[in-house]
C-alpha cells in the first residue's frame, strides 16, 4: 500500500526535531556571542571561561558519578531481588506494591528523602529517642553533603523498583527459568546458574535501557536542588543558575554549560542507538 | 478470461524479484503456483491485489485495466499465512466483517454468515473469540471472512503454512471442496508439491522471477526439472 | 517463614514514604524530637478548597495542562508514528526520536525560553503545555512504534482487499485493536506532564502555578505540612492508575 509520507513526518520534523535543533542553535549562537544581551560579535571567550574553569569539570564529573552510583546500586539490588524472589513480582501483593515508588515524582521524593534524612528528619529524630545522639547537631549530614547521597538514595528508591520490574518481567520472557534447569543438567550450582547464565541474559537485554536511565540521573534537577549543594552541584542545577543570575554575563556560560552536556549525552544516545541498530 | 496479468517487473534494490512475470485465470479455476520461499511469489500476489505497485506490467481484470486502482476497489481478496483474525471481534463478526462494510441489510449479513459458519464446519462457534480458537478453525474463519465478500478473485498465500501436517490435510480437502462449491477463482501459493496436486486445478512454477504454467496437471509431472519424478520415485522405491 | 516476613516488611518499606507524607499532610508543629506531630489537624486539607492562593487552584490547573497536553499528543504521535514506523528509514526515524527525549527537559527549556519569550508565550498555561508537548510527542512516537508492526501492517491490507477504506480502517479495526496502547499513552503522557517541574518552571517563568511547582515553593517557605500534602496530591492520580491498571504507569517502553 502506498505510505503517504509527507503530513505525518513533516508534523514529526516539526514537533520532535525542530525544537531540538532551534534550541541548540540558538544556543550556540548565545554563547558565541553572535547574539544576546551586550553581545559583541564572535568570540571563543565564554567556551574558554567555561572549559578552563576546574568547577565545570567538577560538576560534570560530579554529575556522572551521581549516575554511576545510582544505577549500579539500583541494578544491583533490583537483579539481587529479581533472581532471589523470581516469581513474586509477576504475582501476589508484592506484584503490585512494587510499582507504587513510581508513582511518586522526583521533586515529592526529594522532599521525602529530606524529611527523612536531615539532621532535623525522621531518622535524626528516631535516633535522639533511642538514645544514639543527644542533639540534631551530632546527626550526620546525609542531605546537602559533600558525596550527594540524598541525590543517590532519591533516584535509587526509583530507579531500583523500575528495574526490579523489569528484570522480573525479562526473567518471565526470556525463559530464564528454563535456562537454569537447563544449566543445572549441564552441571552447574544454583549459584553458577545465576552469576553465569540469569545475569548475563538479563543484563543484555536491559543494557540499553540501563545507559538511558543513567542519562536521566545525570540530567536530574529536581532532587539535586532540593538535596544538593552548592559546593558539589550537578549539570542541570548549575547551568539553570547560570541563566537565572541578576549578571547577564553569565548567560553565554549558561548555554556553553548546556551544549557541553547536551553533546555528551546526544552522542552516548546516537552510539546507544546505533550499536543497537548493528545489532539488529 | 477473468484475470490477466502482462509482463509484471518488480525490483527490490538490486535485486529483479519479478522479470516480465505473466498468468492468466479462468473463471472457477484455482490455480497452484509453486516455488521456492524468496522466489516473488508473495510479491506477485500483492501486486494483483493493489497491495504494491509493480515498477511496469499491468493486470487486467474481466478485460478491465485495474493496475491504478487501489486495493479496497478491486473486488480480490488477499489472505496470508496467518489467519490474522481481528482479536477484537468474535467468529461471527469476523466473518460478517466485509458485509459490515458494505452496509448490508442485516438480515442478510446473518443468513449469509450462518451459511458460512455451516460450510466451514464452525457452528457453535459463532460467540468464540479468537484466542479461543484452534488453529485450524482460525483459518477456516479467515477463509469465511474472504469467501463473505464474494471476491472476484481469492488469493492465498501458504494458507497452511503453520498448521500442523493432520490439520494441513483436512485443510487442503475442505479448500477443495469449499472453492468448488461456492464457484471461487483464485491463485494458490504454496511450497508443497503434493499440496499444489490437491489443491489446485492447474499448477505454475515460480523461478527466475519468471512463471512458467502447465496447461495440464500431467504436463507439471512429466517436466523432469520440477522434481515430481525424482519424489515419486522416492516413495515407489520404498514400497 | 523467615520469607513470608520479608516480604511483607518490604511492602511495608514500599509503602513507608506515603504513609509519612500522609501523616505529615495531617500535622501541625513537629518540633525536635518528636516523632510524630505534636498536633493533628484537617487544616491543611481544608486549605485546598480556598480560593486565594488556595491548593484548589493548581490541582485544576495541573489536571487541565496534563489532559490539555495528553490527549493531542497520544492522538498525534498514534498517527505519526505509522508513517515513521512504516518507513524505509524507521531506524533513523526513531533515533531522532530518541534524542529530544534523552536530553534533560530542563536543560531543553533553557535552549527553548528565549522563542518562547519572543513568541509572548513564557508565563503562559499554553507555553507551557507547547514546551511539554515537545517533550512528550517524541516519546509518544516511540512508544506506539511498537504498535505498528507487520502484523498491524498486514492487518490493514487485509481491510483494504475486504473492500474497506482508510477510514474504516482506522474505526473499524486499528482504533478497537489499539484501544489499551492507546488507553496506556494517553497515561503515560499525562504522568511525564504531571510530574514535569524544570521546564514548567523556567517555561512558565513561575507564573503557572502546577502542583510540583507548589510543592518546591512550600519547601521554599520551610511549610513542611503544606509540601506534604501537595506531594500527596501530585502522588493520589498515578496510585489511582495503578490500581486500575499497573502498565499504566510503567509500561515497559521508551524506558522512564
Amino acid at each position: 500500500m502506498a505510505i503517504k509520507p509527507s503530513l505525518p513526518l513533516a508534523l514529526f520534523l516539526a514537533l520532535a526535531v525542530l525544537p531540538l535543533l532551534l534550541g541548540l542553535g540558538y544556543a550556540l549562537a548565545y554563547s558565541l556571542g553572535i547574539i544576546g544581551y551586550g553581545a559583541e560579535g564572535l568570540t571563543l571567550a565564554h567556551w574558554r571561561a567555561v572549559l578552563g574553569s576546574a568547577y565545570f569539570w567538577r560538576t560534570l564529573a560530579f554529575s556522572f558519578y551521581i549516575a554511576l552510583v545510582t544505577i549500579s546500586l539500583a541494578v544491583g539490588v533490583a537483579m539481587a531481588l529479581a533472581v532471589a524472589w523470581p516469581r513474586a513480582f509477576r504475582r501476589g501483593s508484592l506484584s503490585l506494591f512494587i510499582y507504587f515508588p513510581l508513582a511518586i515524582p522526583a521533586i515529592v521524593m526529594a522532599f521525602f528523602i529530606f524529611q527523612l534524612l536531615s539532621g532535623g528528619g525522621l531518622v535524626s529524630r528516631l535516633s535522639w529517642q533511642a538514645g544514639l545522639i543527644s542533639g540534631l547537631e551530632q546527626f550526620p549530614g546525609l542531605v546537602n553533603d559533600r558525596w550527594g547521597i540524598g541525590i543517590i538514595l532519591a533516584h535509587f528508591l526509583m530507579a531500583a523498583p523500575f528495574f526490579t520490574i523489569l528484570f522480573a518481567r525479562l526473567y518471565a520472557s526470556e525463559r530464564a527459568e528454563a535456562l537454569v534447569l537447563l544449566a543445572r543438567t549441564l552441571g552447574a550450582g544454583p549459584r553458577q546458574a545465576a552469576f553465569r547464565v540469569v545475569v548475563p541474559v538479563l543484563l543484555r537485554r536491559v543494557f540499553p535501557t540501563i545507559v538511558l536511565y543513567g542519562l536521566f540521573v545525570m540530567g536530574a534537577y529536581e532532587a539535586p536542588l532540593l538535596l544538593g549543594r552548592q559546593t558539589s552541584q550537578m549539570v542541570s542545577v548549575l547551568a539553570v543558575q547560570k541563566l537565572q543570575r541578576f549578571n547577564l554575563g553569565d548567560i553565554p556560560q549558561a548555554y556553553v554549560i548546556c551544549l557541553a552536556y547536551a553533546a555528551i549525552v546526544l552522542t552516548l544516545a546516537a552510539w546507544l542507538l546505533g550499536r543497537e541498530r548493528a545489532r539488529g | 478470461m477473468l484475470l490477466h496479468a502482462v509482463d509484471i517487473t518488480k525490483r527490490y534494490g538490486r535485486e529483479d524479484v519479478l522479470r516480465a512475470a505473466g498468468l492468466h485465470l479462468q473463471s472457477g479455476e484455482m490455480l497452484s503456483i509453486l516455488g521456492r520461499s524468496g522466489s516473488g511469489k508473495t510479491t506477485l500476489l500483492k501486486i494483483l491485489a493493489g497491495l504494491e505497485a509493480p515498477d511496469s506490467g499491468q493486470v487486467f481484470l474481466e478485460g478491465r485495466d485495474i493496475s491504478g486502482l487501489p486495493p479496497n476497489l478491486r473486488g480480490i481478496v488477499y489472505l496470508y499465512q496467518e489467519p490474522l483474525l481481528f482479536p477484537h471481534l468474535n467468529v461471527f463478526e469476523n466473518i460478517a466483517f466485509g458485509l459490515r462494510l458494505r452496509h448490508l441489510p442485516r438480515q442478510d449479513v446473518n443468513a449469509r454468515v450462518t451459511q458460512l459458519l455451516d460450510n466451514l464446519e464452525l457452528p457453535g462457534h459463532a460467540g468464540k473469540m479468537p484466542h479461543q480458537l484452534s488453529g485450524g478453525q482460525r483459518q477456516r474463519v479467515a477463509f469465511g471472512r474472504a469467501l463473505a465478500v464474494q471476491p472476484k478473485v481469492l488469493l492465498l498465500d501458504e494458507p497452511f503454512g503453520a498448521l500442523d501436517a493432520e490439520t494441513r490435510a483436512s485443510m487442503q480437502v475442505l479448500l477443495q471442496q469449499i472453492t468448488r462449491q461456492y464457484g471461487i477463482t483464485g491463485i494458490f501459493v504454496t511450497h508443497g508439491i503434493k499440496e499444489a496436486i490437491v489443491v489446485g486445478s492447474r499448477i505454475a512454477l515460480m523461478r527466475d522471477g519468471g512463471l512458467k504454467a502447465y496447461e495440464t496437471i500431467q504436463a507439471f509431472i512429466d517436466d523432469p526439472t520440477t522434481g515430481v519424478r525424482d519424489e515419486m520415485d522416492f516413495w515407489k522405491g520404498l514400497s | 517463614m523467615a520469607g513470608r516476613f520479608l516480604k511483607y516488611a518490604f511492602i511495608a518499606l514500599l509503602l513507608f514514604p506515603f504513609a509519612f507524607l500522609l501523616m505529615l499532610s495531617f500535622g501541625r508543629g513537629w518540633g525536635y524530637p518528636h516523632v510524630f506531630p505534636e498536633q493533628w489537624t484537617l487544616e491543611n486539607w481544608r486549605f485546598i478548597l480556598e480560593s486565594q492562593a488556595g491548593l484548589g487552584h493548581s490541582v485544576l490547573l495541573s489536571l487541565l495542562v496534563s489532559l490539555g497536553v495528553a490527549v493531542p499528543v497520544t492522538l498525534a504521535s498514534f498517527w505519526v508514528s505509522r508513517a515513521v514506523s512504516y518507513s524505509p528509514y524507521r531506524r533513523r526515524w526513531l533515533v531522532l526520536a530518541y534524542l529530544p527525549y534523552v536530553l534533560a527537559p530542563v536543560v531543553l527549556a533553557a535552549c527553548l525560553q528565549a522563542f518562547f519569550f519572543r513568541g509572548g508565550l513564557s508565563g503562559k498555561v499554553w507555553g507551557v503545555m507547547a514546551a511539554q508537548l515537545f517533550i512528550t510527542f517524541p516519546y509518544g512516537v516511540i512508544f506506539f512504534s511498537g504498535f505498528w508492526n507487520r502484523r498491524m501492517q498486514a492487518m490493514e491490507q487485509l481491510v483494504a482487499t475486504l473492500g474497506g477504506s482508510r477510514a474504516q480502517a482506522y474505526i473499524r479495526v486499528l482504533i478497537p485493536v489499539a484501544r489499551e496502547a492507546l488507553m496506556t499513552c494517553f497515561f503515560q503522557i499525562f504522568l511525564i506532564s504531571w510530574f514535569e517541574y524544570g521546564l514548567t518552571t523556567l517555561i512558565g517563568v513561575g507564573k503557572v502555578q502546577t502542583l510540583t511547582l507548589k510543592v518546591f515553593q512550600y519547601v521554599n517557605e520551610a511549610n513542611i505540612f503544606l509540601a506534604a500534602l501537595a506531594g500527596c496530591l501530585l502522588v493520589l492520580p498515578p496510585v489511582v492508575l495503578l490500581w486500575l491498571n499497573r502498565r499504566y504507569v510503567f509500561s515497559g517502553a521508551g524506558g522512564r
